[in-house]
């Protein structure tokens, strides 16, 4: 449940200030790492700032929803759910020039589909990407496991859907006066769609949320639920109401402010963020691509004949093959 | 490999043919079916068919290996080793028993591969002759212990049957007693005066009294005379020392008796309805009903319903706070401060 979870005790926070400052503390501490002898204006053009952080994780959100939407076979939307709260979730803890989104990307999908029993073979899932498929299924894998380790271990993650279902069958069952809540079907799949843009999956509690997704189609439907609301769920604790109230608005003013960011202002941070990453984890430079042959190298000096042995030529054509990645 | 080497080589009849054929193996390991050799006796010349080498009729053995070759060493090398049976006590050092040994270990090869057999055979002769009395010695000590063996296999099997005695003993001992008491119920109630049933009734309580008794008698009989195994000195009979004495059982120390207490769930929320009443309160209108093969697995609507009515419920009092460790630490950062300061 989520009242025990370890999503409620380790990965929520107070308010978008509390998620902005953590978010703040990790580009800080990745600008000052690199950028050591540069003065503030240097930084101020070389690195990302936070908001630029935040549009083009946003950016990529909406890459991992498109990715899913496409992706073959059909996946479910809680996966799509988990994927999305692994992303946020790794990027409020380290800076998007640290780790390229993109496979970040690839592998919190992976990660999703493993967690929530959604079997997909590694074949099946680099089937839907394009490009180079083992290379892919290479970064995958060696991603992993850093991803799990950003993520503490903690990978359960609690969705809004099931509350949903839940609240639609008590309302059903106990308001029927509301006739057909079916009707809200279509609202609330939008709206909650929107939320896993925001923070709000970060503040929010997930039940909390989908009773948001519930009062916002309803009233742009222009129906009223609140009876619902105060007199049989809330029936007893009256207080806890004006709490509630609160939060189903901060989550309804948090989706209306989402905005899609626009193409240009998308490449041209891209365009910076090349500059500006860190190329030991981008499997695309040049010192990347050393440090594995380099671990390739040690291997073989300790271990005789225990791992496959590659030679250095098929360590470099391997390597060389490993040329494009962008192509997700 | 089915059966053993199936074909006899000289009248080829294969296990099919003949399942009752046997491979009888000779003295230079070639095979031949039972048939077979008869009739090579039979007819008076004693000579394998492969080979060429004089046999005799005692030669002959059942083979019990697969491959005959292998029937070949064991019988050589038990012929062997009951001359060269010298133990480890017999030499002084380790190097020289493992040379002892080494040097039978080429014997036997050399018969088995038929390498240089005459000097193998001189070796043998002169091994004999050298050391007769110490083998003789050897022999003597490997009876005595065969016979000890004997003689604790045999005490093992009396004490057995002396234990199925004493059971078939007290049975009929039962059946005795047990009509020998009928008996006087029935001779009471012929002769006495007194109230039949007063007469059953003693006689009941009589009955239940000597059942009572019985399994301490037998207790008392105590089973079959055990041998002692130990002289009024303390000195143990018999040479073999197995007696291993076991240490005692660790005391389990009295811990709590477990107590169930019924697990209380924190919703956070409005509490939803319990998993029983559900069906009462009409909510499995609203739900996909199970159908055969779920329901036989033990699913019911119930489960999935209560789950989604827990989950809905469970957080809407939610009050965001921080869990998050950098929130955590920058608060902790914060509280140090406010008490320096």
């Amino acid at each position: 449940m989520f009242a025990t979870s370890t999503q409620r005790s380790f990965w929520m926070f107070k308010d978008e200030n509390d998620v902005s400052n953590a978010r703040l503390s990790a580009n800080i501490k990745y600008i000052s790492s690199r950028g050591r002898n540069m003065t503030a204006e240097e930084r101020e053009l070389q690195f990302l700032n936070v908001t630029e952080e935040k549009i083009l994780i946003m950016s990529y959100e909406y890459q991992l929803r498109d990715f899913c939407r496409k992706f073959l076979p059909p996946m479910p939307r809680y996966v799509i759910g988990t994927a999305l709260h692994y992303l946020k979730r790794f990027y409020v803890n380290n800076s998007v020039m640290d780790y390229p989104p993109k496979e970040i990307l690839v592998t919190c999908v992976y990660l999703a589909c493993k967690v929530e029993e959604f079997n997909v073979s590694m074949d099946q899932f680099v089937g839907n990407l394009k490009g180079d498929r083992e290379k892919a299924a290479s970064i995958i894998l060696n991603n992993e496991l850093l991803l799990m380790q950003q993520l503490d271990y903690q990978l359960t993650v609690h969705n809004p859907f099931r509350p949903l279902e839940g609240l639609m069958i008590d309302m059903k069952t106990r308001f029927p006066t509301f006739s057909d809540p079916e009707r809200l079907r279509s609202g609330i799949d939008e709206f909650l769609e929107q939320v896993f843009y925001t923070d709000a999956i970060l503040i929010y509690s997930p039940s909390q949320i989908s009773l948001a997704a519930i009062i916002h189609s309803a009233s742009t439907s222009k129906e009223n639920v609140d009876e619902y609301i105060t007199k049989i769920l809330f029936s007893e604790d009256q207080k806890r109401l004006l709490n509630l109230i609160e939060a189903v608005k901060k989550i309804r003013v948090m989706v209306r402010n989402v905005q899609t960011p626009h193409r240009d202002v998308i490449k041209a941070l891209e365009k910076k963020l090349q500059l500006c990453c860190n190329t030991d984890n981008n499997s695309e430079s040049p010192a990347f691509k050393k440090r594995m042959k380099q671990s390739f190298d040690d291997e073989e000096s300790f271990e005789d004949g225990q791992y496959p042995s590659a030679d250095s030529d098929q360590v470099r054509s391997m390597l060389m093959g490993m040329s494009e990645m962008g192509k997700i | 490999m089915d059966g053993n080497d199936q074909t006899c080589p000289k009248c080829k009849t294969t296990k099919y043919r003949n399942p009752a054929m046997i491979l009888m193996v000779n003295a230079c390991g070639h095979a031949l079916c039972e048939s077979c050799v008869e009739l090579l006796f039979a007819k008076g010349s004693g000579a394998c068919p492969e080979c060429k080498c004089a046999l005799r009729r005692q030669n002959f053995r059942i083979q019990l290996f697969e491959d005959p070759a292998v029937d070949k060493e064991v019988d050589i090398r038990k012929r062997i080793l009951k001359e060269f049976n010298k133990r480890q006590e017999d030499f002084s050092t380790l190097r020289e028993y493992n040379d002892y040994l080494e040097e039978v270990e080429n014997i036997i090869f050399n018969l088995v591969f038929d390498v240089d057999s005459t000097n193998t055979n001189k070796m043998i002769d002169n091994y004999k002759k050298e050391n007769k009395d110490i083998t003789m010695k050897n022999r003597n000590r490997q009876s005595q212990e065969e016979i000890e063996l004997e003689e604790l296999l045999e005490a093992e099997k009396a004490q057995q049957s002396e234990k199925a005695n004493s059971y078939v003993n007290a049975e009929l001992e039962e059946k005795k007693q047990k009509h020998k008491a009928r008996e006087k119920l029935i001779d009471e109630l012929m002769f006495s005066d007194a109230d039949a049933k007063s007469i059953v009734a003693s006689h009941v309580q009589a009955t239940a009294a000597l059942a009572k008794e019985q399994p301490k008698a037998a207790a008392q009989a105590g089973g079959p005379v055990v041998k002692s195994s130990k002289f009024s000195s303390g000195i143990q009979i018999g040479l073999r020392q197995n007696t291993s004495s076991f240490l005692p059982i660790p005391k389990q120390q009295d811990l709590p008796l477990f107590h169930y207490s019924a697990p209380v769930f924190d919703y956070n929320g409005p509490s939803p309805p319990a998993i029983e009443v559900l069906g009462k309160l009409k909510y499995f209108a609203n739900i996909r009903a199970a159908n055969a093969t779920e329901r036989a697995g033990g699913y019911t609507e119930a489960l999935s319903c209560c789950r989604a009515l827990q989950e809905a419920m469970g957080g809407l009092f939610y009050i965001p706070q921080s869990g998050h460790k950098t929130a955590v630490a920058a608060s902790a950062e914060e509280t140090d401060d406010m008490e320096t300061a």
